[in-house]
């Protein structure tokens, strides 16, 4: 048999057992490589005599073109073959940790965006604060009885001579007038995210929770921009199908005051879920919070009492706004770090 | 506070032709909140909320007023009728003289009205029908008519009366003064109570005292079934006297979330009118002393002056000058109009609560209705926040976010910690602020540092989870000398995994900040064990501290595993971090890596700081793997301006590596 033959044969042995794309490649540098079958073959017509050169060329071609075509015949056999390995597609993937947030922590991020999108900012004022900008600059008098020890928690320190005693804020409407000195002048758009405290620890209440305050001062602000903006704010938060409502309420720092409610989300504000009566809300409606427009004593004591300003204020609790959207109501797990409550968020 | 009052009650002073589920709605838009009606019997039962701001709407009459100014508004009819205000007077009352008062008050500011008279009763007169049945549908128990006409009066019109057996207070003597602290008075159900001092009471001139003024009569001089006599007593209080005596006796009475709201002085007279006429009528009362009434300074009828045009601004919606007369002068106020101007005169039972043109605008927006106010943004502004409170929530997030992508979980503690817990950790009490009315110990002192509330939470929840590891960003509130505290972030973790884990994840967050000049250096720590205490700093600036609790306080804790703790500083993580880190060109030259194993005998710092000094070529050092006292490194050698031979490499290793054995 001549080398021709020879290689023929080989290739096709070697063919038959190529049952990869890897193996085929390795077959197609073995042949048509640099230094493969079908080369060596053309390199040794040099050893040939002059009258055998051209036939042995011509065979040596044909070998390459049959080489070619098998090669690629063959991988497309491969590429179309049906892959008969079995792979178990429901297995899990490689784990990567999640970690969680705490579910305050989320409801702060979004409520800041939905504010951040109509000009208003969110500030930080103090948490541990003065009676001064907890109360008095707030229209509520020494004799007023949320400033009693029943439901005010009082630092022990010494009295300031202006500011009066040190307490933990009892609500994050004590940013109102320091954001107001802070600016000097309106407009005012801000929103005030804290922690606010109260001596009150039941199934419904923890001594620690956090409130969102909004403010806005400017001239001619009426009632219709504080619905507008509440309007806003729940069709963003809880879905563009929840209507709000007003009521008359009573808040010593805004006059006007109302307190807003929203349509439940459980029974679409009918009060009724298939016929029985909805155990989430009361006749359609879920109060959301306190509002009200800005107290004239408020202003004063903001300095923008003067050019025509008002404004509105309203403070939520976000572990309302949360139970409201989520229906996470056992608030009591929230500062208690339990990880089996905090991992789920 | 949420009163209950009936529909057939509400019908005696009400021509209405609404029913009450539309009362329910309309009320609840426009006025108190009607937050339920109930069924009872043939009449229904309304449970409605009273604002604090609101007394006067806390009675069958206060309720009929608001509905004829908020009915019309849903197009139903609603006129009051039989006003017992106006009906009921005291030159009605035929007055006798004999079975004399002797009164004393001995502080005028104690009780700006006091009103009395003494009526014969029949003794053991029942209750009629319909006041029972009103006063049990509105869950006050029926117990006579003597004590049933005071509790109608009170649900009626918004006024507390008491009841006195008048043989049972020695010579009629009534003294009305402030307490002395320690005094004690038994009341009407038979606790003893030792009073708080200053508290309104009234006693006999024996120093024994017969009444709890304004919240419970005394059990010494009650109505019983045997009286004959009776004092028939009305008044108003010192409103914050009656708060705080019923909070710190905890007797709250519903008198007394009647009087520590401010009642209306010129709601007595009626009050006692109409008394002695249900007395007369029901309980076979005859007047049997002359009228006693001390009213020093009377209230004379408040004026308002605001404007239509002022009015209308506010609200954002012209409602029309008609409807708003129409609207006041239902809810009883007195309305004169001159061009723009409103004169308007306030009724007496609104005198608290009324005084500037918004408490006028509140009146006639809400009555027109909350509902028909359209709504609309604000109109748009810029106010600048400043970079410093941008940057604190912006990197507040980014890292919560981080450190949860790594899986750790966010923990929120409250501000404030037990004093055994501090103790436990051998933390300094005095350095901590504490609350002075706390409500529980478990939240009195307020944190300096947030590890003792983290250290808690691994504690309890050891064996849930075999890995556990948590994270809070927080304030702390360091005490400053007559200051509020200095209120900072801060941000710690706990892992009861490794030191190298907890190690690694406050690196990697500095890593994600691109925090440039961290260095890392032993240190103390109060909490941390000696041996591994670990400072970090950035641009030579302490940030924060890590290791692993003390083993002597995971004991005295209760904590089994080590736990190990990292608490920076939130402020130097915002000012050092960056939001895209220093770009370095890519160089286009060949880098040759070499690993080299080496005993453990100094620190990594120093073996990195010094090998970078030693080889210009030196790039980055990484720490391979350690095992048993030998730790393995990754050399990276390269030029900024040409390629270098693995030769050169392997000669700059050697040079290193002849330093560091």
């Amino acid at each position: 048999m001549n080398s021709l033959d020879q290689a023929k044969k080989e290739f096709e042995t070697s063919l038959l057992r190529v049952t990869s794309l890897v193996e085929l490649d390795q077959l197609n540098t073995a042949f048509l490589g640099r230094l493969g079958h079908v080369n060596t073959l053309l390199k040794s017509i040099a050893k040939l005599a002059p009258e055998e050169r051209k036939s042995f060329g011509a065979s040596v071609n044909e070998l390459k073109r049959m080489v070619d075509d098998k090669l690629k015949s063959k991988r497309q056999a491969l590429l179309t073959k049906e892959d008969k390995t079995f792979v178990d597609t429901t297995m899990p993937g490689t784990a990567y940790p999640k970690g969680s947030l705490h579910l305050i922590t989320i409801a702060i991020e979004e409520i800041t965006r939905i504010f951040e999108k109509i000009g208003f900012i969110r500030m930080s004022y103090p948490e541990v604060e003065w009676e001064y900008f907890a109360f008095e600059a707030l229209n509520m008098p020494k004799t007023h009885p949320a400033r009693d020890d029943f439901e005010t928690t009082f630092i022990e320190a010494p009295e300031h001579p202006e500011n009066g005693k040190m307490v933990l804020t009892p609500h994050t409407s004590s940013g109102q007038v320091r954001e107001m000195w802070r600016l000097g002048k309106p407009p005012v758009r801000m929103i005030n995210i804290s922690k606010c405290y109260r001596p009150n620890w039941d199934a419904t209440h923890t001594p620690m929770f956090f409130q969102f305050e909004g403010l806005c001062v400017d001239r001619d602000i009426n009632i219709t921009h504080l619905r507008g903006t509440l309007d806003y704010f729940v069709k963003s938060y809880f879905g563009p199908d929840r209507e709000v409502r007003l009521r008359p309420h009573h808040f010593q720092f805004t006059e006007p005051s109302f307190e807003v409610d929203i349509t439940c989300g459980q029974c679409n504000g009918t009060g009724k879920v298939k016929d029985a009566k909805c155990k989430v809300c009361k006749s359609g409606w879920l109060e959301l919070g306190g509002t009200g427009m800005v107290h004239p004593n408020v202003l004063k004591a903001g300095k923008m009492d003067e050019g025509g300003y008002s404004g509105w204020a309203f403070g939520f609790g976000i572990e309302r706004v949360i139970m409201m959207k989520y229906g996470i109501d056992d608030i009591r797990n929230y500062y208690t770090g339990d990880i089996r409550f905090l991992e789920q968020f | 506070m949420n009163i209950k009052i009936t529909h057939a009650w509400l019908a005696d002073y009400l021509e209405t032709d609404a029913t009450p589920e539309e009362i329910r709605k309309d009320l609840s838009l426009c006025g108190p909140s009607v937050e339920s009606i109930q069924e009872a019997g043939n009449d229904t039962v309304y449970d409605i909320e009273i604002t604090s701001n609101r007394i006067d709407t806390a009675s069958v009459i206060g309720i009929a007023q608001e509905c004829q100014a908020i009915l019309p508004m849903f197009g139903k009819k609603a006129v009051l009728k039989n006003n017992p205000l106006t009906a009921h007077t005291f030159s009605s009352i035929d007055k006798r003289v004999g079975t004399p008062l002797d009164i004393r008050i001995e502080d005028p500011s104690l009780c700006p009205r006091f009103a009395a008279i003494v009526l014969e009763v029949r003794e053991n007169s029942p209750s009629p029908a319909f006041m029972k049945e009103r006063l049990n549908a509105v869950g006050i128990k029926s117990m006579g008519a003597v004590i049933d006409i005071s509790n109608y009066l009170m649900m009626t019109l918004g006024q507390p009366t008491h009841v006195f057996d008048y043989d049972r207070i020695r010579d009629g003597r009534m003294i009305m003064r402030q307490s002395r602290k320690g005094e004690v008075v038994t009341t009407l159900d038979e606790k003893k109570i030792a009073l708080p001092g200053g508290d309104i009471v009234m006693e006999d001139g024996s120093g024994e005292l017969f009444d709890l003024c304004g919240i419970m009569g005394g059990l010494n001089s009650s109505f019983t079934q045997d009286t004959k006599r009776v004092v028939l007593f009305v008044q108003t209080y010192d409103k914050q006297r009656i708060r705080k005596t019923s909070m710190k006796t905890g007797q709250r009475t519903l008198a007394a979330t009647f009087f520590e709201k401010g009642l209306d002085e010129e709601l007595v007279e009626p009050t006692l009118a109409y008394g002695v006429k249900l007395l007369e009528k029901y309980a076979g009362g005859k007047v049997a002393s002359a009228l006693y009434d001390i009213y020093p300074r009377r209230v004379h009828p408040k004026k308002v002056t605001s404007s239509y045009g002022e009015v209308s601004r506010q609200i954002g919606v012209d409602i029309g000058l008609d409807k708003v007369r129409q609207i006041l002068v239902a809810l009883g106020f007195g309305v004169e109009v001159k061009g723009d101007n409103l004169e308007i005169t306030v009724p007496s039972f609104r005198t608290n609560d009324i005084s500037i043109t918004e408490d006028i605008v509140e009146e006639v927006a809400r009555v027109y209705g909350y509902h028909r106010i359209p709504g609309v943004l604000p109109p748009p502004a810029y106010v600048r926040q400043p970079p410093e409170t941008e940057k604190l929530f912006v990197f507040q997030h980014k890292i919560k976010l981080f450190l949860k992508h790594l899986g750790l979980i966010e923990t929120l503690n409250y501000s404030m910690i037990s004093q055994a817990l501090i103790s436990d950790l051998k933390l300094e009490l005095a350095e901590h602020l504490n609350v002075s009315n706390t409500l529980s110990e478990d939240i009195k002192y307020l944190r300096r540092s947030l590890l003792p509330s983290l250290i808690k939470n691994m504690r309890e929840n050891e064996g849930k989870r075999e890995v556990i590891r948590l994270f809070e960003v927080a304030k702390i509130y360091p005490k400053r000398e007559g200051n509020l505290p200095d209120e900072s972030y801060r941000v710690a973790i706990a892992a009861n995994t490794s030191y190298r884990d907890l190690k690694g994840i406050v690196e990697s967050l500095l890593n994600e900040l691109n925090v440039a000049g961290v260095s890392f250096d032993k240190t103390d720590h109060e909490l941390l064990a000696g041996s591994n205490a670990c400072g970090v700093s950035m641009d030579g600036e302490r940030a924060g501290t890590f290791g692993m609790l003390r083993e002597t306080l995971q004991d005295a804790v209760g904590l089994k595993k080590h736990v190990y703790l990292a608490e920076l500083s939130f402020d130097m993580l915002a000012q050092h971090a960056k939001n895209v880190a220093v770009y370095r060109p890519i160089r286009p030259f060949a880098v040759i890596k070499l690993d080299l194993t080496i005993p453990h005998t100094r620190t990594y710092q120093e073996i990195v700081t010094n090998t970078r000094r030693q080889s210009g070529l030196l790039q980055k050092v990484e720490l391979l793997s350690e095992f048993e006292g030998k730790i393995t490194l990754r050399f990276y050698f390269g030029s900024d301006t040409e390629n270098i031979t693995e030769e050169t490499a392997k000669k700059e290793l050697a040079a290193l590596s002849a330093n560091l054995s």
